[in-house]
C-alpha cells in the first residue's frame, strides 16, 4: 500500500477529521492498517471500528480513484509534498485528503480570507470589492464560497484577474449556493476550488463550521467584513485566534446589526481595516499602485465633486446645494458616475469614491 | 302582419346592422325571442310589455315571434328594446299607419337604438358613440338614440340624429312627425389639468419628478422603485397632470372604449383628458385584456392612450403581468372567445411602482433591509425580464427626510411642467407624422437609427457607461429613446453628451443587476 492511498482510505471512512487525527496521534496509517485486528480494537470504539473495518478494502479505494478521474477531481494527501504547509499544524486539524479542482499551486503564494456575513449590505459590498480588488494584485483570496461578501470577494478577485480559493462546506459534487454555481465554475477555471469531504458528501449544519478552520489555516490574515452579533465569521476568526493567525475586522456603525460583530472584533483586538493599505503596510508588502487616472471636469462636475467632498449627500440635497437644474445636476452626476468618481452608497445618496 | 325595425349592435368596437323582425300569428299566447339573444335581450319583453302598456297601447295576448337577424350572431344587452317595441306596435297597427290603416314606409329610413323603462321612457344605452360611427360608415343616414345619450353623439357629424326621451316620442317620429336632428358640435377638449395630484405638493423628488417628466413628454413606460412611504403612489397620482393633451383623434378612440364599457361622463360625453387607470392587484388576467363570452375591453383598453399604474408590481400574479407584454409591443390586444374575436387598442403608457424587496428597505440610507439576498432575488424575479426589457425608464424613490417636508421651497407647479411636455410632444407629432408612432418610446428600430444618432462625446459616454456600470445591451435602445425624449424636452435637434448621460441615470435596475 502507497502511503497516499490509505490516508484515502481515511477520507473515505468519512470519519471526523479530528477523530482520524487522534487515531494517527497513536499510530501511522500503515500501522493502522496492517494491525486493524489485533490491536486498534482495543483503543477503537465501535462505530469507529465498523466504518474503518468496512473500507478496509483494497478495492474499494482502488474504485474511489477511479471514480476520482473519471470525475476530474484531483486530490492531495498529507503524504504528498504539495500539500499545504500551513494545514499541517496540530492547531488546524489537517484533515487527510483534499479534493480540488483547479490550480492548488496558488496556495504557495501568501493567502488571505476575506469573510463575512450572507447578508451583506450595499456598504459591505462595496468595502470588500474596494478592498479585494487592491489586496489581489499581492494575495490570494481565500473565502467560503457563501452568498453575500463571500461571493463578492470571489467575484471582485476574479475581476480583477487575481487569485482565489473558494474552500466548501460540502463535497464538490454538491456545492451550494445554486445562485453561486456560475461562480464555481468560474473559480475552477482561473483559481482553486477545494474540500476536505468526498466529493458526494452533501453539506450539514456542522460541515460548514468545520470548513473555517481550513480557510482561516490557508491564510496568514482572516479581514471579516460585516459579520452579526452570532455569525459564521467569527467562527472563523475564533479559528484563526487558535491558530495564530492575523484577524482583520472592517469597522462599521454601532447601531447597525452587522456591524456588530466586527466591531466587536475589534474591541477584543483585531486590527480595523479601513483600506487594503492597512493590511499590505501590516505584512510590509507594497502594494502595485495602479496609476490613478486623471479625467478634465467641467465646471458643474466640478462644483458637485465639491459639494460631495463635504459628505454624503442625497439628490436633492445636491440640487440646493449646487444650484443647478435637475437635468444639469443629472447629467453631472452620471458622467461622474461612470468616470467612478462618485458612487451611489445607497438609494439617491450619492458619495465620492475613496 | 310582418315588421321589420332596424337596430345596430356592436362586435367588439365595430357595429354591425340588425334587423329586428316581429310577427304576430294565430295560436296560444306567448312572446318569444330568436336570434341567439343573451339574458337581457329576452328579458326585454317584460320591458316591452310594460312600455307598451304604460304609453297607453294595446297589448292583448297573441302569439308574438321576435327575430333578431343575422340570427347567427349572439346578440347582448337591452339595446333592441325600443325597436322590437316599434315592431310590435307596427304589427299591430298601432304605429307606422295612415288614417286608413295603409302602412307607410318611413320606418325603413331610421335605426332604433334604446333602452325602454317599464314606464315606457327610453333610457341611456352603452356603446353608442362606436354604433353611431359604424352606421354612417355602412351609409345609414337617420338614427333614433335615447336622449340621455345626446351628450356623446353630438360629436358625430355626417348621420342625422335624433334623440328621444319616450316610446311615444319614436312612434311619432315614424308616424310621419318632423323633427331636427340634434345639433353637431366640434370636439372641445379639456386643457386644463384634470384631477390627481399638482406636483408643486411633492416635496423634494427633484430626480423622481424629472423622470416623471422625461416618461410623459416620451410617453415612456417607467418604473418606480423605493421604500414604503417614499411617495411613489403620490407621484404617480401628479402624472395626469402633466401628461400632454389628447388630439382629436386621440379622444375619440379613446371615448369609443369608455362608450361601450359604460364608464363614459354623461355630461361630457368624450374622454377629453388621458385616461388614468390604476387596477388593484387582485385584477384578474381576464379584467386586464378584456373578455368574458362577450369579449368586452380591459383595463389596458381603458387606459388606451393613457396611464395604466399598476402599484405594487410584484404582488401582481406572474400570469396577468405576461399577459402585458405583448400589448405593450403591439398596442392592441385580440381578445377571442369562443363565439368572437375582437381586437382593441391598447395603446397605453405603463407606470409601474414596486419595493426593491420583501420588507422594503434595501439600499435606504435610513432604514436597515432584513431580507436575505435570496429574498430579495426571489422578490425581483417575480417580474419577468422581458416585461423589465419593455419598462425605459427606472427610478429610485426614497423616503424624503424631515427637513425637505416641512421647508417651504418654490417647486415647480404640473402646469409649468405640463407645457414643456406639450412642446416636446409637439417636435415628435411633427416628426413622426404620417406613420402610426406618435411618441418617441414607439419608435421602431428604423426610425432609432434615423433619429437617435450620437454625435463622438455621446457615443464616448455611452461605450464607458456600458463598460463601467455594466449595463446590459437591452438597455441600449433604451438609452437611445430617453436620450431622444430628453434632447426634444432640451429643443435640440441633435442628442448630444449631455442628454446620453442623463438617459443613463434613469437605468437603476441594470445598474443594480450585475
Amino acid at each position: 500500500m502507497v502511503l497516499s492511498d490509505l490516508y484515502l482510505w481515511l477520507s473515505y471512512t468519512h470519519l471526523p477529521t479530528r477523530k482520524i487525527n487522534k487515531i494517527l496521534e497513536r499510530m501511522s496509517p500503515l500501522q493502522l492498517w496492517e494491525a486493524f485486528d489485533d490491536e486498534s480494537k482495543y483503543f477503537l470504539d465501535d462505530k469507529t471500528f465498523n466504518l474503518l473495518k468496512r473500507t478496509r478494502n483494497i478495492e474499494y479505494i482502488e474504485r474511489a480513484k477511479f471514480y476520482l478521474k473519471e470525475n476530474n477531481i484531483s486530490y492531495v494527501t498529507r503524504a504528498d509534498p504539495i500539500y499545504p504547509v500551513a494545514l499541517e499544524q496540530k492547531e488546524v486539524d489537517p484533515p487527510p485528503v483534499l479534493y480540488y479542482k483547479g490550480d492548488l499551486s496558488i496556495l504557495l503564494e501568501p493567502c488571505f480570507a476575506v469573510v463575512g456575513t450572507r447578508r451583506a449590505s450595499q456598504y459591505g459590498r462595496y468595502v470588500t470589492q474596494k478592498i479585494v480588488e487592491e489586496l489581489s494584485s499581492s494575495f490570494t483570496i481565500v473565502s467560503g464560497m457563501a452568498t453575500g461578501i463571500d461571493g463578492y470577494a470571489h467575484r471582485a478577485a476574479l475581476n480583477v484577474g487575481g487569485k482565489t480559493v473558494a474552500v466548501l462546506g460540502s463535497g464538490l459534487f454538491n456545492a451550494s449556493p445554486a445562485s453561486n454555481l456560475l461562480l464555481f465554475d468560474e473559480i475552477c477555471q482561473q483559481g482553486l476550488v477545494l474540500s476536505e469531504y468526498t466529493p458526494d458528501t452533501h453539506a450539514t449544519e456542522y460541515t460548514f463550521p468545520q470548513r473555517n478552520r481550513i480557510i482561516s489555516g490557508l491564510c496568514r490574515g482572516v479581514l471579516v467584513v460585516e459579520a452579526a452579533k452570532k455569525s459564521g465569521s467569527l467562527i472563523t476568526s475564533n479559528f484563526a485566534n487558535e491558530q495564530g493567525r492575523d484577524v482583520f475586522a472592517v469597522p462599521g456603525d454601532v447601531d447597525k446589526l452587522r456591524s456588530y460583530g466586527t466591531n466587536d472584533l475589534i474591541k477584543h483586538g483585531a486590527t480595523p481595516v479601513t483600506c487594503a493599505d492597512d493590511i499590505l503596510e501590516f505584512y510590509s508588502v507594497n502594494a502595485k499602485k495602479s496609476q490613478p487616472k486623471t479625467v478634465a471636469l467641467d465646471f458643474s462636475e466640478q462644483r458637485v465633486m465639491e459639494a460631495l467632498s463635504l459628505g454624503e449627500k442625497s439628490f436633492d440635497a445636491l440640487v440646493e446645494h449646487c444650484g443647478m437644474t435637475v437635468p444639469e445636476l443629472n447629467t453631472a452626476l452620471s458622467a461622474l458616475l461612470i468616470y467612478g468618481l462618485v458612487r451611489e452608497k445607497a438609494k439617491n445618496l450619492y458619495t465620492v469614491t475613496l | 302582419m310582418l315588421a321589420k325595425v332596424n337596430s345596430y349592435a356592436l362586435n367588439g368596437l365595430n357595429g354591425y346592422g340588425v334587423t329586428v323582425e316581429v310577427d304576430i300569428h294565430m295560436g296560444v299566447p306567448s312572446f318569444e325571442v330568436v336570434g341567439l339573444p343573451d339574458t337581457a335581450v329576452k328579458e326585454s319583453r317584460e320591458r316591452v310589455r310594460s312600455a307598451i302598456k304604460n304609453s297607453g297601447y294595446d297589448f292583448s295576448p297573441r302569439k308574438i315571434t321576435v327575430n333578431l337577424a343575422p340570427a347567427y350572431a349572439k346578440k347582448e344587452g337591452p339595446i333592441f328594446d325600443l325597436a322590437i317595441a316599434l315592431g310590435l306596435l307596427i304589427s299591430t297597427e298601432q304605429a307606422g299607419v295612415d288614417d286608413k290603416k295603409t302602412p307607410n314606409s318611413s320606418v325603413r329610413d331610421y335605426v332604433f337604438l334604446g333602452e325602454l323603462s317599464l314606464s315606457g321612457a327610453v333610457t341611456r344605452i352603452n356603446g353608442v358613440m362606436p354604433m353611431l360611427i359604424a352606421a354612417r360608415e355602412h351609409g345609414v343616414k337617420k338614427i333614433v338614440i335615447p336622449k340621455a345619450n345626446i351628450n356623446e353623439a353630438k360629436y358625430i357629424r355626417g348621420i342625422d340624429i335624433f334623440a328621444v326621451e319616450t316610446l311615444r316620442d319614436a312612434v311619432a317620429l315614424i308616424d310621419g312627425e318632423t323633427r331636427t336632428p340634434i345639433e353637431t358640435c366640434d370636439v372641445v377638449l379639456d386643457s386644463r389639468p384634470c384631477g390627481g395630484e399638482d406636483l408643486k405638493y411633492v416635496k423634494g423628488q427633484f430626480a423622481a419628478k424629472r423622470a416623471l417628466e422625461i416618461a410623459a413628454a416620451g410617453g415612456h413606460n417607467i418604473l418606480m422603485i423605493g421604500a414604503p412611504g417614499g411617495g411613489k403612489t403620490m407621484l404617480a397620482k401628479c402624472l395626469p397632470g402633466i401628461l400632454p393633451d389628447l388630439t382629436e383623434d386621440e379622444a375619440l378612440e379613446t371615448t369609443k372604449i369608455h362608450s361601450v364599457a359604460g364608464l363614459l361622463d354623461e355630461e361630457s360625453g368624450i374622454v377629453s383628458t388621458r385616461p388614468f387607470r390604476s387596477p388593484h392587484h387582485t385584477t384578474s388576467r381576464v379584467a386586464l385584456t378584456g373578455g368574458s363570452s362577450a369579449a368586452k375591453p380591459g383595463e389596458i383598453s381603458y387606459a388606451h392612450n393613457g396611464v395604466l399604474f399598476l402599484d405594487e408590481l410584484p404582488e401582481y400574479p406572474r400570469s396577468v403581468l405576461e399577459i402585458l407584454r405583448q400589448p405593450l409591443e403591439d398596442g392592441v390586444v385580440s381578445v377571442s372567445r369562443a363565439s368572437r374575436s375582437v381586437e382593441y387598442p391598447a395603446n397605453f403608457m405603463l407606470v409601474a411602482s414596486m419595493n426593491p424587496c420583501p420588507c422594503g428597505y434595501y439600499g435606504s440610507a435610513t432604514h436597515q433591509c432584513t431580507c436575505m439576498p435570496s429574498q430579495i432575488q426571489k422578490y425581483m424575479a417575480r417580474i419577468s425580464g422581458p416585461l423589465l426589457d419593455r419598462i425605459d425608464l427606472h427610478i429610485n424613490v426614497d423616503e424624503v427626510n424631515y427637513d425637505d417636508l416641512t421647508k417651504e421651497t418654490d417647486t415647480e407647479s404640473s402646469a409649468a411642467v405640463k407645457a414643456r411636455v406639450n412642446a416636446a410632444r409637439a417636435i415628435q407629432t411633427a416628426r413622426y407624422a404620417g406613420t402610426d408612432v406618435h411618441s418617441n418610446a414607439k419608435m421602431t428600430s428604423e426610425m432609432i437609427k434615423k433619429f437617435c444618432v450620437l454625435d463622438a462625446g455621446g457615443e464616448k459616454i455611452l461605450q464607458a457607461a456600458f463598460d463601467k456600470l455594466g449595463m446590459s445591451a437591452r438597455a441600449y435602445t433604451r438609452i437611445l429613446k430617453v436620450a431622444r425624449t430628453i434632447a426634444d424636452l432640451d429643443g435640440k435637434y441633435n442628442i448630444s453628451a449631455a442628454h446620453v448621460a442623463e438617459a443613463v441615470m434613469y437605468r437603476s435596475l441594470d445598474k443594480a443587476v450585475k
